[in-house]
């Protein structure tokens, strides 16, 4: 490994890029992830984005270069297929989800095996590749950094109070089963995008881990929110550092990044928390 | 009250006609008929799985019906209806990941405040200081909605649904969890809204004493309307075993009634 200055970290053109979606998908991930959490929908996205598996699997099989198509498509026809089973069968959720997450990567393993030439870049799907994120990659971070980051906070009130109880929302007048399936979506199209960052395996923690670390700091949702979006910043754009001092994937090292600012947070909460407790100073010192 | 004279009082805010209801292949409402007319506190009551929290859901449009008609307002349209009701659910469980504190979820009642999330504490709380110093939930303001006890969220979410100025409040089993001073002190609390706010209110409960001595009419619920009254009518032992289907004391008749 040549060693790497600074320098050349930041004006190199495969690094400009990884900076760039790293910027944009981070606190992105980092945002939906405050709901996904509290909904309990960690286990959904870790379903789209195993499915994602067999989307590029297809790629590979129709001789596309670029499976950023099928991966999406694929994605979607499962979040679909989830929601058509949940709603038209009497089977746990979980299990729908457990089904469909193993059923696309043994088809996508399948497809993978049978190929003569076996693709060489899958280990960047799995594991995300910061030389292999293109401008087109960008595009769709921007793309979608633009559309769903305003429209988050323009629904904020009501993403909240469906958050809270879809009852509760209905007699508020949201369209409860219509925002449902746009946040759905928006998940959706977010976890398929994010895999070129993080891979396959790893891209659910950039929806859990900031919002958890955001959490024993925070009093309130407005806080978590923007701690959240903060602590994604700094990990998703510090794991790029990571992975181009190390040479290693950058899905791991983001997530490693993130972990450890999950661990200070957790600290820090701790210490703030006891503080908070702590008993009156018998001889009345300000401490 | 008498029937003729509680019937006299106006259009009925709330119709039901003939409501079916099938649940899981069962009919959990056999052709349910009520009227709720302005003004009144009326109450459900019935055994566990009665339909009571299924009529309620109907009412709001939460349930599908498979015939029948719900009315409210005197029009067939929900849409309209909705922003002049307002709903306690039964008690539910919210994710302690989610940090929304009383004051933002009550912001959220809001329509017309839809920053709240760029606004200052102060600015929140101007909008939402009507409905806070009447229900006396002001220092629960910066409390995590999901760490409350019982008692303290049915309390923010009546100082929520107020916040948009209802007239109809529907209420199912509101008191779930509360232990029982605090039961008590909830149904003073909703009779005292309900009289100063002229609200009608609908109310699910398996308190008999508290309905008994706050509801001006109830009707007992088992699948189908079993029995309707005053609660000097029906609060009786052969109307509740009509309802219940087994003897039930109606212990809730206080003498000072």
């Amino acid at each position: 490994m040549s060693p790497r200055t600074d320098i050349t970290m930041i004006t190199e053109p495969f690094m400009i890029r990884a900076f760039l979606a790293a910027l944009l998908l981070a606190p992105l991930c980092a945002l939906l992830g405050v709901f996904v959490t509290a909904r309990r929908m960690a286990f959904f996205s870790d379903t789209v984005s195993h499915a994602a598996l067999a989307g590029v699997a297809l790629g590979f099989l129709f001789g596309l270069a670029d499976p950023t198509v099928p991966l999406i498509g694929v994605s979607l026809l499962v979040a679909a297929a989830m929601y058509w089973l949940r709603e038209n069968t009497e089977l746990f959720t979980d299990t729908i989800m457990a089904l469909l997450l193993a059923g696309c990567v043994a088809v996508g393993i399948i497809i993978l095996s049978l190929l003569k030439s076996r693709p060489a870049d899958i280990q960047a799907y799995l594991f995300g590749d910061i030389l292999a994120i293109g401008w087109v990659d960008v595009g769709l971070a921007a793309g979608l950094f633009i559309i769903i980051g305003p429209l988050v906070f323009a629904r904020l009130n009501e993403l909240s109070l469906i958050t809270v109880q879809e009852e509760i929302a209905h007699v508020c007048g949201v369209p409860v089963r219509r925002l449902n399936y746009i946040f759905v979506i928006v998940l959706t199209l977010t976890v398929a995008i994010t895999i070129r960052l993080l891979g396959i395996i790893l891209v659910t923690s950039l929806l859990v881990i900031p919002p958890a670390a955001a959490r024993s700091f925070s009093r309130n949702l407005r806080q978590q929110i923007l701690l959240s979006l903060g602590l994604g910043l700094v990990g998703g754009v510090g794991g790029i550092v990571f992975s181009y001092q190390l040479d290693v994937p950058c899905g791991p090292a983001i997530v490693v990044s993130c972990i450890g600012l999950f661990l200070v947070s957790l600290f820090l909460g701790r210490v703030r928390q006891r503080r908070a407790f702590a008993p009156p100073d018998p001889l009345g010192r300000n401490l | 009250m008498q029937p003729e004279k509680l019937h006299k009082l106006g259009a009925p805010v709330v119709e039901v006609r003939d409501l079916w209801v099938d649940l899981g292949g069962q009919n959990v409402l056999q052709g349910v008929t009520l009227s709720v007319p302005a003004g009144q506190l009326v109450a459900l009551i019935g055994p566990n799985g009665s339909g009571k929290t299924t009529l309620l859901r109907a009412m709001l449009g939460l349930q599908k019906v498979s015939a029948g008609e719900v009315r409210l307002f005197g029009q067939s349209s929900l849409e309209a209806a909705l922003p002049r009701i307002g709903y306690v659910p039964q008690r539910f469980n919210l994710e302690s990941n989610f940090i929304l504190s009383v004051r933002e979820f009550l912001a959220l009642r809001l329509r017309e405040n839809r920053r709240w999330f760029w606004q200052s504490h102060r600015q929140i709380d101007q909008r939402i200081r009507g409905s806070l110093a009447e229900i006396g939930v002001e220092a629960l303001l910066d409390r995590p909605l999901a760490k409350l006890s019982g008692g303290q969220l049915q309390r923010v979410l009546i100082a929520f649904s107020l916040l948009r100025k209802p007239e109809l409040l529907l209420l199912d089993e509101p008191t779930a969890g509360v232990d029982l001073p605090g039961e008590q002190t909830f149904y003073d609390l909703i009779a005292q809204i309900q009289e100063r706010h002229r609200l009608t209110v609908i109310l699910v409960s398996h308190d008999l004493s508290m309905v008994y001595r706050h509801a001006s009419w109830i009707y007992a619920l088992n699948r189908v309307i079993c029995c309707q009254g005053s609660p000097q009518q029906v609060m009786n032992a052969e109307s509740l075993k009509a309802a219940y289907g087994i003897h039930v004391s109606p212990y809730g008749h206080h003498h000072d009634h």
